[in-house]
């Protein structure tokens, strides 16, 4: 069926503002309608801008206007980034000739050519990262905007990449517009759903395992590289999360809980809810197109979907956005993917690193105590 | 012109036709509203109506239906998917489908009201909204609003209002009406239909019967002209902003109903008058606004308060905030004097 009920994913046009929007020294014009301008805008927080062309530019022409809003942002230290929408994609204007006396950066990456990873992929691959042999470090990778958690993932990969006395090298998508070119020969991971395929991938940070794996690697390749702090915080923080979910189990049943969210993300949430909990995993319902997954779901674009799952499954425990959120605000609820409307996020919360998990088992925990009050 | 997003150019930044009519037509529980476009365009709008919905603490999601075109149907045409969407619709059993077009469908020039003629055993409304070539969100809201209308047929009248235009997105849209219900009670008028909030397509029969139209501002009066016409129902073309007009517009609705009015506006002006002296401990100072809403009637509004509590407007003075609509009534009044002593004290 073609038809979509309620889509819960943003498109590629979005994708391509949250990349390019992560980097200081990038302006980003969304070329297209207002309407096409206003989600990225509420939804990214950060400064956008837009030609907000009318019927005038599709019957004469987007470039006057186009040439109009550049001039305006030109001489301001930084490097435009043009974002082509579905109606400007369309018109049949050769809009790269149109920028040719302008230095700036065109992402053809209209609504209708994908979801959010690929417009993200694309904007990404057009800023042309590359390795610097020279640069020191790991970088850091999967900081899409649009996910809530990304400024806590990086602020936490940062933390303990300094525990082991690693220094930082590019974080993508959040970084000087510099960095891109100069990326490290390494890189590690927040959310693989948003990788960058930057350098030599060295693994990700999404639960204890991964993050241990991972900073094995690191050490291997690193001589200077002290993984022991993040070994002892790990052990420490595990049997915290044992403890915790040991006593809650002394009382309560395991969890039976379904899980939407994009695939890394949700991967995680079933791994680590079976690994502490023993929860009964009854559906994980990918975002995006999933990959090779040992629990039981498929891929899930529209809400109906959702609605009939969680009516179907009956779960005690609803791990997703605030769109599951509202099927029945009753049941134990963990926010884990965008949007999470109608709540207040001001502290960076992070889902990748040892507080991600300890941050994803304590919200599972006391809303699954809260619900069985 | 300029890439700053603010006001300053409606037809540039008056947003989104789309998200107007869907303002609209997510208010009516017992339809379903078709997009004709990619799901792109759905999504943003869904979770846009999502999130204004829990501002005002509303869980329930509007029923929003993308017909997911893709790349070839952009290149082919998209009518076909229309057709297709709707004949799944249609089965379900509803009051009614809005079929609401976007600008990438006006642009590749699908014939969304042809494909709508068909007699599918449910009444079918195609809205125009083309995004930018349809117009604003105002436009948007507008088409809607006509379109729904026009399934409603004249009735008796009855002692009552209608509230015509609700800024649904609006923060304080419930507040606003609550402060308008609580006018009207004062005058002894009761609100026959919200058109358009959280109704039925059998509520909208109910249309015609109001003696008075009351529209949430002067964009709407498009909409008071055709309801008008349509149910002989005259208008005031905007909700009670500010001191000064709150009096007016019980002055307005009770001549309207030709009614005497002398009790209430005393009653609201003594009101009006204790409020002032609750934020009298902010008279004498002085106070600025940002400066793109200098021409508004918001800005109006604010002097008129200022002016009232010997507040100075000066450029140099404390920068207050001011929304782009003006405050609702006494009690918008009250809470915008709030923000001030909170942004003064700060």
């Amino acid at each position: 069926m073609p038809e979509c009920e309620n889509p819960l994913w943003p498109c590629a046009m979005t994708g391509a503002a949250s990349c390019l929007a992560g980097f200081d020294g990038i302006t980003v014009v969304i070329h297209g309608s207002s309407g096409c301008y206003y989600y990225p805008a509420t939804l990214l927080h950060v400064p956008l801008h837009g030609t907000f062309i009318n019927e005038n530019e599709v019957i004469f022409g987007s470039e006057q206007r186009l040439h109009e809003v550049l001039d305006g942002l030109f001489g301001k230290g930084k490097k435009i980034a043009v974002v082509m929408t579905c109606v400007p994609a369309i018109l049949g204007e050769d809009v790269l000739s149109m920028l040719k006396d302008y230095d700036v950066i065109l992402v053809d990456s209209p609504g209708f050519s994908g979801d959010i990873e690929a417009g993200y992929k694309k904007a990404l691959s057009v800023l042309a990262p590359s390795v610097d042999p020279d640069k020191e470090g790991i970088n850091i990778d999967g900081a899409c905007l649009f996910d809530p958690f990304s400024w806590g993932n990086v602020r936490e990969i940062v933390r303990l990449l300094g525990c082991a006395s690693v220094p930082v090298g590019t974080v993508f998508c959040s970084d000087r517009l510099e960095s891109v070119g100069n990326a490290a020969a390494y890189t590690v991971g927040t959310n693989l759903d948003f990788s960058s395929g930057v350098g030599t991938w060295l693994g990700g940070t999404l639960g204890f395992e991964e993050i241990s794996t991972t900073f094995e690697r690191i050490a291997s390749i690193f001589p200077e590289a002290d993984p022991g702090p993040v070994d002892t915080e790990i052990e420490r923080e595990d049997e915290r999360i044992v403890r915790a979910c040991d006593k809650f189990l002394r009382r309560f049943d395991p969890p039976q809980a379904v899980i939407f969210s994009g695939f890394s993300y949700a991967t995680f949430a079933a791994r680590t809810l079976k690994q502490y909990l023993d929860a009964d995993i009854l559906y994980v319902g990918f975002r995006n197109e999933p990959g090779t997954s040992p629990y039981p779901g498929g891929y899930v674009q529209g809400f109906s979907r959702v609605t009939s799952l969680l009516r179907q499954f009956n779960p005690d425990l609803v791990i997703g956005s605030s769109f599951e959120r509202s099927v029945d605000p009753k049941r134990a609820f963990v926010g884990l993917t965008p949007p999470l409307r109608g709540m207040v996020k001001l502290a960076p919360h992070s889902v990748a690193g040892i507080s991600g998990t300890l941050s994803f088992v304590e919200d599972v925990l006391n809303a699954c105590m809260d619900r069985k009050k | 012109m300029t890439s700053n997003p603010l006001p300053l150019n409606i037809s540039r930044f008056g947003g989104c036709t789309l998200t107007g009519a869907l303002s609209v037509t997510t208010q009516v529980r017992d339809t379903v509203t078709i997009v004709h476009g990619p799901k792109g365009c759905t999504h943003h709008n869904f979770s846009l109506l999502h999130a204004t919905g829990l501002d005002n603490d509303r869980v329930t999601l509007p029923d929003l239906i993308s017909t997911g075109l893709v790349e070839s149907d952009i290149i082919f045409g998209g009518e076909g998917a229309l057709e297709r969407t709707l004949d799944a619709v249609a089965k379900r059993n509803i009051g009614a489908i809005f079929v609401l077009s976007t600008c990438i469908v006006d642009s590749i020039g699908d014939d969304v009201a042809a494909v709508c003629r068909r007699n599918r055993g449910v009444p079918v409304l195609p809205v125009p909204s083309g995004g930018f070539l349809g117009g604003t969100f105002q436009n948007g809201m507008n088409n809607a609003l006509n379109a729904i209308a026009d399934t409603a047929e004249p009735c008796q009248k009855g002692w009552c209002v209608n509230i015509i235009g609700e800024k649904n997105l609006e923060y304080e849209v419930e507040e606003n009406c609550a402060e308008v219900t609580r006018l009207l009670t004062a005058l002894g008028i009761s609100v026959n239909l919200r058109f358009l909030r959280d109704c039925s397509m059998i509520d909208i029969t109910r249309l015609g019967a109001a003696r008075l139209n009351i529209l949430r501002d002067d964009d709407l009066r498009t909409v008071g002209e055709r309801l008008h016409q349509r149910f002989a129902t005259p208008f005031i073309s905007s909700f009670p902003v500010g001191l000064a007009g709150t009096n007016d517009f019980l002055e307005s609705v009770a001549d309207s109903f030709g009614v005497k009015n002398l009790r209430a506006v005393r009653e609201e002006k003594v009101l009006q008058e204790e409020i002032l002296t609750e934020f009298k401990d902010i008279t004498g100072t002085s106070i600025t606004f940002d400066p793109a809403l200098t021409d508004s009637d918001t800005f109006k509004i604010a002097c008129e308060v200022a002016d009232r509590i010997d507040i100075t407007i000066d450029r140099d003075g404390c920068r207050v905030p001011l929304e782009i609509s003006p405050p609702v009534g006494t009690a918008g009044v009250r809470r915008m004097l709030h923000r001030w002593r909170r942004a003064i004290h700060a």
